[in-house]
Formats: structure tokens, C-alpha cells, sequence
């Protein structure tokens, strides 16, 4: 039997595997409708799909988490603080979303716990850890016994400061498994060790309210499959299924950085180590960066309107897909999104009682895309798209094909608006970027992108539906741990002490989870005195000492230069200020091989169809699995596959390269 | 007729410039008021000095290119301005430092980036340059006519010197400027793109189509809902910083005449004289362009849901519909120069009251009660190593009562304007926050609540001084509708109460300074309101028991409703239904300042 690594990604509509063969590379991949109700149902039919293997490993992504999120559908959850801030949530940061005036008709949303679930606990620390005033154990116990008589099991702790002090926290927690025994925990100072408290409260309430889900998934899955596994994390790691329940907000957002991974492993192999990621499905659209390999990290991320500030691959995600919902607004203009019909009932031309126009109703008029999905198994009703559209377009003054061409180019605006903030953000030129496109609807927008951002080329790599299932099996695992130490005058010892505090901390885990030969990384935020935001930077392995000082604090100047154009490198009067030390904890796997592709023997003729560009034409239609290494395929032309397509416009010349990408360039 | 789908694109295109530009000046600029309080602000403007960008206030391009002739700009040209009186109304108070990047086409100017933020400080009598006692403009700070900062790329070293020289916190006036100038010349960048894509004459015809759909839009969806007739109706600062606390009006006669060219007049006249301390704006400039832009928010709320209101864009496209009539030079709307106008805010805020207030006369009461959301509070002196520090934050207040909603607590009408988190506080300035929480009772009793303001107490480790600026600390902001007042500022420090305007108290290590910010105004009547939502606001610690049984006429016993003494009281504290004079209610303050008259003449329906 072979010997595969498996990788599984449960998306909302299907649930992606993919193995690999671990001595020749060789891929498999198969694809089952995802379950909902219960995912581990998907997750084990789409593994028997693949028929007998000698499993070595088995790497999940999974929306669990997420969901819960994003639907709202978080049980009763608790919060305990310091005396005197029951209020921190309701408060929050005073911000009124969006724009001027908003604050008259802004209704705020429920915060993730109500104020009647917020509970507060005597004991004060200093914003070095010194103790104020004594923990209160009396008081600890009434609260815990208070939670337990309403029954409310998921319980966040966030005490102000304890990013420099843990105590107090873990004396609460001591306190709840003793009142409480029922309760599941997080505290803040485990989840996230960084200031700011209304973030590191939500943080930590965020990851308190997945964590019952999760740990019932997770022990139902371990079950059923009888042999460890690993998860998906935001950060581009991996870790045991094991390890994973004790920080499940890890996990959060944990999809697209699998398919950021995939891409970038893919993208780097065929010559591109730094590409931008485009992951197109049926309601929105995936942006990332990676830079030599490496996806950019952020920690001021968010999980629908809840802030999530652990470090996670930093991607933008526009209301942007396939089912995204072309309308007029009141004032009479054409809008695209950010509504979706989704799946179901999905475009007009599904035929399934969808009654709106979609993204992908203009790409089957125009004839863009075929009459048909997954290679003929769903057909498409061209009429009711042709219709839908006539309706919109008598309203608009215009013919059906340019409001089609329309809805298409609004909706390459507005992923282009996306990857264009995206880089801004970061301080790079969109235009030196190739764009890797995947999922579904990611290919179709690919020489519109080139024209309106200026890309040098877009990839699409073959199996377009399969980049991010590919994407698990390209990850080491890696833990974050960051500990917030202010100051304008950085103390090398106590830096040097705290670093390898944590690395001790990473080792521990690394070592649980079997590896004897881990890589840290550590690195430091840092900014200029006054700033409210940090610029990260990479710092050095081995001893603190001036050289290593002047190493990363040059890196920082060099980055603020970077990002946002200007830095204060040889001017005393700006002094720089450390807030943030972090070492990353990584255990390397061996990452599977790209395979180079075969040349196609006898490729079949394209085929022939009208397809609207520029205008209505008789065009040639190639299969991609007819085209071989160094196929060239010159626009106007579409190229089709099994669940994706790609138009190569008038204007435009796609090649194949050697390990089977598609490669669009502007002639 | 110009192609819909390409103004969506411009549309969409200015909107993401607009926000590359503000995430910039964000992520990089060193003052508090702008890196925490948000309170700073991008536009773009096209060639006709038109604003096309929705989200944002923003000052005005036409000093610019009064000094500086359109044909005379090159590119690599910066244009800075903060002088008031010469900022034709677009800049209302010295630090408020506004930087002005022309776009290029084919070597024209074909339209304009602008961003001004309210800067730490910018010299004058007072540390922060906000000196609640100061007599004329003089004592405000350092006043800078339209100059050119950089010229074709090179920065005018001689100006930021003496800028930066000005100044009590150097460094962080010449970051804030970096950030200003950086982020806008990137923005005029991405804009000229946008004209070598579509060409110049789309791109402009999509300008006027964006700026007539805003008019049209305007005129059907909300204008629409007011019935034609005059109302007039008025509302108060109530101290100046110079003279003793009294009434000083803002009045609007709103007419409205849907025939009409602009179908909404707006007449201040009957607005008291210009006051001698710094409560002036100086509005009357360029017909009240920057006022028009400034107050047409308010009439979103007219829209049919809060989803809605949330879509309509202010830009240069609400001017037509809005003809102003101010009174002569020398009132708090037409200040003669030198008079003072640092403290500015509480007149044009109290001035979206005010319309507010004369549309819900004119639309019965379909608008929100009062909200008042800015105040500066602070502490200042040195730190342990002797450096001189200054903490200074805005802290919001709750919004009034809609006729859908509650109002919310603790928030703030500049957007994304944020609180400063207690631990990066403790970790910068000495002192203690030993309670962030929210007033109890502060929300003005109503069937809508109004939200509820701030109570934060900050126990000083150091000898400083205290600081505020805040007005609404007397009079409150009203409850429409049968909805009442919500409760005032109000700021004790060890027990003794501090007026609104401080620019230097004293305060010992160990004393605590207790901030009580305003609560919203109520809307309806609040012996409508479900005592089950009075039940949850006193379990939740918003309402007290007494509030409930006083305020509401709910009557608890523990957390249970007692319905039929509810009901028995309500009957017997509701007002009888033909009294007058309550369509507004002012709360406690307004008779000390109005001659214990409990209502103004202005207040009947």
C-alpha cells in the first residue's frame, strides 16, 4: 500500500481532500458535499473516497470555529475582569464605524457578552506586574459560584495587566476549578500576552466561545478516525488535534491561510517567490501577500466584527464571487455585491429559484464561461441568465452584453480596490507582483486584473478547486508567543531573559508534539515614540549585545521606510520604543514536491463557441488537460477544466509552464 | 448620459483613495487627537474645488487656490494652511493643520488630495493650544496663511522650522506633518491613474454624476419627508470661558420650499453676538459652503431605516440644495477678526442640534433627541524623570433616543474616533484608572433611552493639573418627543465639583479625579417605555431602582415587576395630553441660565 499524507478541507460547500504520495509526489485529490450539521460526516466520506492507503498523516482545516463566529452562534459565555470595568465591553473603543453623522442612527451591535454575564473581581496590578491591591479570593469564589448557578460553563478571565503578570488570573482559574469544576476557561494572559484590554478581552472571549464546539469536534473526529491528527492554524501552522483544544481560536480563519500556503508553495516552485494570492469562491474573494514564501502576518485581525489579535496570515476578503449580486442602487448606478446569492439558490442560470443577477450570469451570457459546471454534470440555464440581465440593462439604457461586460469589470474593481489596500498597507507595488488565481470563480477575472492593476502575469496552477486542501500539506507546525515589554531603553538582559522564557515555552510544546530539532524565530515590534501602531521586524538568534540592538532597530527603520515612505534613521530626536518580543516555534515537515508534468501526447482540437470580449466571435475552446508543457494559447480563447475556467482575452497569450500552470501575460 | 458602470468604478476608486490615504495618516502620525481620536480627515476634491469623497468632513481647497492660482501649481507641490480667518470657513481652529496635494494630467491640475488633522500643539498661551480663556486669536497658537511646504518636491525647510519652533511638542508636529504630506502625495498618485485609464473628460463627467445623484438622491429620499413651512427653533453654549455661564444662541429658521432651486433656506439669524472667549466659528465664508457640507449629515436621519442613512454620502452634491442667510459680522457665526475660536466645537456640534431639533419640530419628532460627544479632559506636568508629559483625551458621551432605537453609550461623532486603553495609559502617564464604567442614569429617561455617558476615575500618582474643555456641564442634552433631558458633564476631583472650562486645577498624588460625561437625550414618552427593558437596564447597572420608579414609574421588587402598581403610577405621573411646552425637554440647568423659565418660547410645537 502507499504511504500518503492526507490533507482535508471542510469549506461550506464541499470538503476538499487531498494525499500525496509521500516517495513520488504523486496527488490525489477527491471532493464530498461538506456537512454542516456534523463535519466529521464529510471529513470521513470524503477519506473513504480515496479507497485503502497507509495513512501516515492527516492534516484538517476546518470552519468550525469560525462559523460559530460568524453565525452568532456562541452559547452562554461569561466574562470576568478587574472591579471597576464590568463596562469594558459595552464601551469598547467609543468608535462609531464608517462615517461622519453615523453617530445619530448607529445602533451597536451585541457585544459577544452581555453586561448581565460580565463579573467583576477585586485585585489590581501595575503595567509592570507589580501588585496594587491583593487578588480577591472571597469575591473570586462568589463570582465563580454566581456563573456556575446560571450555568454558564464558558468563562473568560481578562484582568488589566496581566500580559506582565499572569498571577491574578491564575488564581482566579484556580478558583473556578474549584467552585466551578464544569467551567472551560481561557485567560487572557494564555490566549494573548499583549496590552491594549479591550482586545486581549475579546481576544480571549473569542477563544473561550469556540472552545466547548471544538473540543466536542475534535474528540468526536479523534473517534472516528482512530489515529492522531493535526489542525490548521491562522498563523500558516500546523498543530495536534491534541494541543489544538486548549487555543481554538488558533484555528480561526485557518481556510484561507491554507490556500495562501498552497498558492505560495506552487507559485514559488514555478520561478515566483512572491506572488499575490486571489482565492475566488462562491460569495467572496481571499487576498494575500507573500513575500519570498512567506504569507505577511498580521495581528490586527478580525472574525466578523469581533478584533482577534493573535497573529494570523493577513488576508483581505472582499464581497467579491461568483454569486455576488449585481443591482441599482436608489441613485440609479450599477452595483456588484457585496450580496451574495451563495449556492443556493445560487445565479439565475442554476436554475434553482434564484431571482437576482449574478457575477457568474454575465460570464455565461458573454459565453465566457461554459453552459455547464463540473465538466457537464450541472447544466446551466443560459436563458434565464439572458433574461435577468435584459431586465437590468433596460433599466440602465445599455444592451445586455455591456451591462455584462459591466457587472464583470465593477466586480475586477472591486477586488482590485481589495489587493490594491492590501498592498498599500504593506508599502509594495501591486505591479511587481504576479497574481496567483484559485477556487472557482479566482481565474475568471484574470486579464482584467492585469489591465487594471498593471500584474506582470497571473498563475493559475492546475486543479485550481484543490489549492487550498494541498495548502495543509505544505505546513510546519508553528506556535506564536509574544510578551509586551514597553520601553524606550531596552534592558539586553531582561530582553535576553525574556526570549528565552519563551522559547522555553516553545520547546516544551515543540517537544510534546515530537520534535527533538525545532527552529525559533523570534522578532520584535517596535515604533517610533508617540505612534500608536508597531512595525514588526525579525530579530536576530543568539545573544543580545549592541550589534544585535542596532541589527533589529535598523531592520525597523528600514521596514517604517518601507511601509510608509520615510524613517527617522539618523535623527536623535525620534527615539524608537520596543513594545512587543516574539519568538515563533517551529517544527519543520518535509514539504511535498511539485511534480513537473508530462508533455500531452495527441492533444485533441480546441473546440469552437461564441464568446463575447470585445464582441461576439466564434473562439476557440481548449481543455487544459490537452495542454501540455509549453502550450501557448493566444487570445481570444477559453481554457477549461473540471470546476474553474479561464478567459484569455483578446490582447492577451496564456502559456503552460513545466509543472502544469497557466501563465496569462499581457502581449 | 454618462456610463453607470463607469461612475461606480470612479465611485468606487475615489472611496478606496480616500481610505489608502486616511490608513496611512493613521498608522503613522505621533499626536493623540489623531492617532487615538481619529480626529483627522482626508477628501478629494476635483478641479472645480468640488468634494467628491462622501465619508468625511473635511476643510476646503478654496484658500489654497485663492493664493495660489490653479495654473501657478507644479507638481510636487504641498499647499499648508491653518489660519482660520483665511481658511475661508474650512478650518475652525489653529491646530487643526491641513496639507493640500494638487493631482496632475497631462500637465494640468485635475483635481485635488487633502487631509487635516488636529495636531498636540501648536504654540499659543497654553500647552495643547486650546485655551479656554483666551481673548483673541493671538493667544491660540501660530497662524499659517496658504504657503507652499514643498515646492515641486523639495519641502520648505525655513517653514517647518519655524512651525516645529512654535511648537511645545516638536517632534510630534513634524511626524503628524510627514504622515499628512506622505499620505496625500500617494493619494494623488493612485487619482492621476485613474485620469491616464479613462481619460479626462469620463472621468469628470463621472464627477458631476456623482455630485448630481448625491442631489437627487438628497431631494427624493429625505427632503421629501419635510412638509414646506418655516420652523425655527434655537439652542445654547452655555459659557465662553471669559464671561460668567449664560445663554448664547444658535438660531435656525429652517424654510422649506420644495419649488424652490435650493429647496432648504437656513437662516441663523437671531444667533447671539460673537462671545468674547473662544466659542466662535467662523462660518460665513464662501456663501457657508464648509457649514452646508458640515450639517447636511443630520438630515440622513430622515432616511426610512438606520440601514439606509448609513448609504447616503455627503459630498459637494447637498450645496445646491441649501441657501444660507447669516447675520451680520460680529456673532458667533461671523466672529470679526481676532476673535478667539479654539473651543469652536461646542458651536458647530450644538449647530447639528440645532437642526436637528427644527426638523424634528417640523416632522413630529421623527428625529434623534440630543447627543453631545466631544469634551477634552487631561492631565498635564511631569513624570517621574522630570519629562514634561500632556494627556489629553476626547471621551464620548451617549447618543440620544431615535424612534427605532436606544441611544447608544459612550460613543463619539467623529469616526473611529477611540478611547485610549487604560493599559497603554498607565504605561505612559502616572497615574491609575480605577474605574472605566458608564454613568448610571446618565441616558435621559424615555421610551428610547438616550445612552449613557462615561464615569472614569483617574487617581494621579504625581502631583498635576487638570484640564477640560466642555460645555453641555449645565445644560443637558434634550429629550424630544416626551423624551427627557440626559444628565451634564460633571467632574469632581475629591469631592470638589470643577466648572467645565479648566485649564489648570491642581490635583495631589493619591487625589481622584472623577469624569461623569453626558448622557443622550430620550425620545418618548419614558412611561411608554416596556418595563421589562427599564427591568434589564437596572439589573445591567444603567438605570437605578430609584431612576425606575421616578424616572419611568416602574415599580420592582427585586428583579420582578409589579405590573399593577407599575401601571397605577405611570397613570398617575403621566402628564395630562394637552399640555404644552414638552416637546422639548432641556432638563434641570436650563431655568439657572434662563431666568427659571423651564422652557424656551422656540419649544412649542
Amino acid at each position: 500500500m502507499r504511504s500518503v499524507r492526507i490533507g482535508v478541507d471542510t469549506g461550506g460547500t464541499f470538503t476538499d481532500v487531498v494525499a500525496v504520495d509521500e516517495r513520488t509526489g504523486e496527488i490525489v485529490t477527491t471532493k464530498t458535499p461538506s456537512t454542516p450539521a456534523n463535519p466529521a460526516d464529510g471529513f470521513m466520506a470524503g477519506i473513504a473516497k480515496l479507497g485503502p492507503l497507509d495513512v501516515s498523516s492527516i492534516v484538517h482545516g476546518t470552519t468550525v470555529a469560525t462559523n460559530r463566529l460568524l453565525e452568532d452562534r456562541i452559547g452562554d459565555l461569561g466574562l470576568i475582569t478587574t472591579e471597576g470595568f464590568e463596562f469594558i465591553l459595552e464601551i469598547a473603543r467609543q468608535s462609531v464605524p464608517d462615517g461622519y453623522g453615523n453617530s445619530y442612527f448607529w445602533v451597536k451591535p451585541p457585544r459577544i457578552v452581555p453586561v448581565h454575564l460580565v463579573k467583576t473581581v477585586g485585585g489590581r496590578l501595575d503595567h509592570l506586574g507589580g501588585e496594587v491591591r491583593p487578588f480577591n479570593e472571597e469575591q473570586a469564589a462568589e463570582v465563580a459560584r454566581w456563573f456556575r448557578s446560571k450555568g454558564v460553563t464558558a468563562i473568560g478571565v481578562c484582568f488589566l495587566h496581566s500580559y506582565a503578570n499572569p498571577e491574578h488570573e491564575r488564581s482566579m482559574r484556580e478558583v473556578l476549578w474549584r467552585e466551578h469544576p464544569e467551567a472551560v476557561i481561557s485567560l487572557s494572559s494564555d490566549v494573548l500576552r499583549e496590552y491594549r484590554e479591550y482586545e486581549r478581552a475579546v481576544t480571549t472571549l473569542v477563544d473561550a466561545a469556540v472552545k466547548p464546539a471544538m473540543r466536542g469536534y475534535i474528540a468526536n473526529l479523534s473517534t472516528r478516525l482512530g489515529m492522531p491528527f493535526s489542525v490548521m492554524k491562522s498563523n500558516g501552522g500546523v498543530l495536534s488535534a491534541r494541543e489544538v483544544v486548549n487555543q481554538p481560536i488558533t484555528t480561526v480563519l485557518s481556510g484561507p491561510a491554507a490556500g495562501a500556503l498552497g498558492a505560495a508553495l506552487i507559485a514559488s516552485t514555478a520561478g515566483h517567490p512572491s506572488v499575490i494570492t486571489l482565492d475566488g469562491g462562491g460569495t467572496s474573494t481571499d487576498v494575500a501577500v507573500v513575500v519570498d514564501g512567506e504569507p505577511s502576518i498580521t495581528t490586527e485581525g478580525s472574525i466578523g466584527r469581533y478584533p482577534c489579535k493573535i497573529p494570523m496570515i493577513d488576508i483581505v476578503t472582499v464581497g467579491a464571487g461568483g454569486g455576488s449580486i449585481a443591482w441599482i442602487s436608489p441613485e440609479g448606478t450599477l452595483k456588484v455585491g457585496p450580496k451574495s446569492a451563495g449556492a443556493d439558490p445560487g445565479p439565475l442560470c442554476y436554475g434553482r429559484g434564484g431571482a437576482q443577477v449574478t457575477v457568474t450570469d454575465a460570464h455565461v451570457l458573454l459565453g465566457r464561461i461554459p453552459p455547464h459546471l463540473l465538466g457537464g454534470e450541472i447544466p446551466l440555464d443560459v436563458d434565464a441568465a439572458r433574461a435577468g440581465i435584459e431586465a437590468l440593462a433596460g433599466k440602465l439604457g445599455l444592451s445586455p452584453e455591456r451591462t455584462a461586460t459591466g457587472i464583470l469589470e465593477i466586480s475586477a474593481f472591486n477586488q482590485s480596490n481589495a489587493i490594491r489596500q492590501l498592498t498599500v498597507k504593506r508599502g509594495l507595488d501591486v505591479r511587481d507582483f504576479p497574481l496567483v488565481t484559485f477556487g472557482g470563480s479566482g481565474p475568471l477575472l484574470a486579464c482584467r486584473l492585469i489591465d487594471i492593476l498593471g500584474l506582470p502575469a497571473v498563475v493559475v496552477p492546475p486543479d485550481p478547486g484543490n489549492v487550498s486542501a494541498f495548502g495543509l500539506l505544505t505546513v510546519d507546525v508553528k506556535n506564536d508567543y509574544v510578551r509586551t515589554y514597553v520601553t524606550r531603553d531596552l534592558d539586553l538582559a531582561a530582553a535576553g531573559e525574556i526570549f528565552r522564557e519563551l522559547e522555553r515555552e516553545a520547546a516544551e510544546a515543540l517537544d510534546r508534539e515530537g520534535f527533538d530539532d525545532p527552529v525559533y524565530a523570534r522578532s520584535a515590534d517596535l515604533r517610533y515614540y508617540g505612534q500608536a501602531y508597531e512595525v514588526r521586524v525579525p530579530a536576530p538568534a543568539g545573544e543580545l549585545d549592541e550589534a544585535w540592538r542596532a541589527e533589529v532597530t535598523g531592520r525597523f527603520h528600514d521596514a517604517h521606510e518601507k511601509l510608509y515612505g520615510y524613517a527617522y534613521r539618523d535623527d536623535p530626536r525620534h527615539g524608537i520604543e520596543w513594545v512587543n518580543l516574539r519568538v515563533s516555534g517551529i517544527g519543520p515537515i518535509t514539504r511535498p514536491v511539485v511534480r513537473r508534468r508530462p508533455p500531452v501526447a495527441d492533444p485533441p482540437p480546441p473546440g469552437v463557441r461564441r464568446v463575447h470580449f470585445e464582441e461576439a466571435a466564434d473562439t476557440p475552446i481548449h481543455q487544459r488537460a490537452a495542454l501540455g508543457p509549453g502550450a501557448v494559447v493566444r487570445g481570444p480563447a477559453v481554457i477549461e477544466e473540471y470546476g474553474s475556467t479561464i478567459p484569455v482575452h483578446p490582447g492577451f497569450t496564456a502559456t503552460v509552464d513545466d509543472y502544469g500552470n497557466v501563465e496569462v501575460r499581457r502581449d | 448620459m454618462t456610463d453607470p458602470i463607469l461612475v461606480e468604478i470612479v465611485e468606487g476608486t475615489l472611496a478606496s483613495v480616500e481610505k489608502e490615504v486616511e490608513t496611512a495618516i493613521a498608522r503613522t502620525a505621533r499626536s493623540p487627537m489623531i492617532r487615538d481620536a481619529h480626529d483627522f480627515r482626508a477628501g478629494i476634491h476635483d478641479r472645480r474645488l468640488r468634494k467628491l469623497t462622501g465619508r468625511s468632513y473635511s476643510a476646503l481647497v478654496q484658500p489654497v487656490v485663492r493664493d495660489f492660482p490653479i495654473e501657478t501649481m507644479r507638481p510636487g507641490d504641498v499647499y499648508f494652511h491653518n489660519d482660520v480667518y483665511l481658511s475661508e470657513g474650512g478650518i475652525g481652529h489653529l491646530p487643526d493643520l491641513c496639507v493640500t496635494v494638487p493631482v496632475f494630467h497631462d500637465g494640468e491640475v485635475v483635481a485635488f488630495v487633502q487631509a487635516f488633522g488636529h495636531h498636540d500643539d501648536i504654540g499659543g498661551a497654553v500647552p495643547g493650544s486650546m485655551p479656554s480663556h483666551a481673548r483673541s486669536v493671538y493667544e491660540e497658537g501660530l497662524m499659517v496663511p496658504p504657503i507652499k511646504l514643498w515646492d515641486q518636491g523639495a519641502p520648505n525647510e525655513a517653514a517647518l522650522r519655524i512651525m516645529t519652533r512654535n511648537s511645545r511638542m516638536p517632534d510630534s508636529l513634524a511626524g503628524d506633518l510627514d504622515a499628512e504630506c506622505s499620505a496625500c502625495l500617494m493619494g494623488a498618485r493612485r487619482l492621476a491613474e485613474l485620469f491616464d485609464r479613462y481619460g479626462r473628460q469620463a472621468v469628470e463627467e463621472c464627477f458631476d454624476a456623482i455630485i448630481g445623484k448625491t442631489t437627487e438622491t438628497f431631494r427624493r429620499e429625505l427632503l421629501s419627508k419635510i412638509p414646506e413651512g418655516t420652523y425655527v427653533w434655537e439652542d445654547y453654549a452655555e459659557h465662553d470661558g471669559v464671561d460668567e455661564p449664560r445663554l448664547h444662541a444658535q438660531r435656525i429658521t429652517l424654510t422649506v420650499d420644495h419649488a424652490a432651486p435650493a429647496p432648504l433656506t437656513i437662516d441663523f439669524t437671531g444667533t447671539s453676538p460673537q462671545a468674547k472667549g473662544p466659542i466662535n466659528h467662523a462660518g460665513d465664508y464662501a456663501d457657508g459652503v464648509f457649514l452646508k457640507k458640515w450639517l447636511a449629515p443630520v438630515l440622513r436621519n430622515l432616511a426610512d431605516t438606520p440601514e439606509r442613512m448609513a448609504e447616503l454620502d455627503v459630498n459637494e452634491g447637498v450645496v445646491p440644495l441649501i441657501e444660507m442667510v447669516f447675520p451680520e459680522k460680529g456673532t458667533l457665526l461671523t466672529p470679526v477678526f481676532p476673535a478667539p475660536t479654539n473651543a469652536r466645537t461646542f458651536v458647530i456640534l450644538r449647530l447639528l442640534g440645532v437642526l436637528a431639533g427644527v426638523l424634528a419640530k417640523a416632522t413630529g419628532g421623527r428625529m434623534p433627541a440630543d447627543q453631545e460627544t466631544i469634551r477634552y479632559t487631561g492631565v498635564y506636568g511631569a513624570d517621574a524623570d522630570g519629562v514634561p508629559y500632556l494627556m489629553r483625551e476626547v471621551l464620548g458621551g451617549g447618543s440620544g433616543g431615535r424612534w427605532y432605537a436606544d441611544g447608544e453609550d459612550t460613543i463619539h461623532i467623529v469616526p473611529d474616533s477611540r478611547n485610549i486603553p487604560v493599559e497603554f495609559a498607565e504605561a505612559r502617564w502616572p497615574f491609575r484608572v480605577e474605574r472605566l464604567g458608564l454613568a448610571c442614569d446618565s441616558g435621559g429617561p424615555g421610551m428610547f433611552r438616550g445612552g449613557l455617558g462615561y464615569d472614569k476615575h483617574i487617581r494621579m500618582l504625581r502631583d498635576a493639573s487638570y484640564m477640560s474643555i466642555a460645555d453641555r456641564s449645565i445644560l443637558s442634552c434634550w429629550g424630544v418627543n416626551g423624551g427627557l433631558a440626559g444628565r451634564p458633564f460633571r467632574v469632581e476631583i475629591n469631592g470638589r465639583e470643577m466648572d467645565g472650562l479648566v485649564d489648570d486645577h491642581p490635583v495631589q498624588a493619591g487625589e481622584v479625579i472623577r469624569i461623569r460625561t453626558t448622557g443622550g437625550g430620550g425620545w418618548g414618552s419614558p412611561y411608554d417605555r416596556d418595563p421589562r427593558a427599564v427591568a434589564a437596564d437596572v439589573r445591567d447597572g444603567k438605570v437605578s431602582i430609584a431612576g425606575a420608579l421616578g424616572d419611568y414609574g416602574v415599580v420592582l421588587d427585586g428583579d420582578r415587576i409589579d405590573e399593577q402598581a407599575t401601571a397605577e403610577l405611570r397613570a398617575r405621573l403621566r402628564p395630562p395630553a394637552d399640555s404644552s411646552g414638552r416637546f422639548f425637554d432641556r432638563g434641570p440647568g436650563y431655568p439657572k441660565l434662563a431666568g427659571g423659565r423651564t422652557f424656551a418660547e422656540v419649544d412649542d410645537l
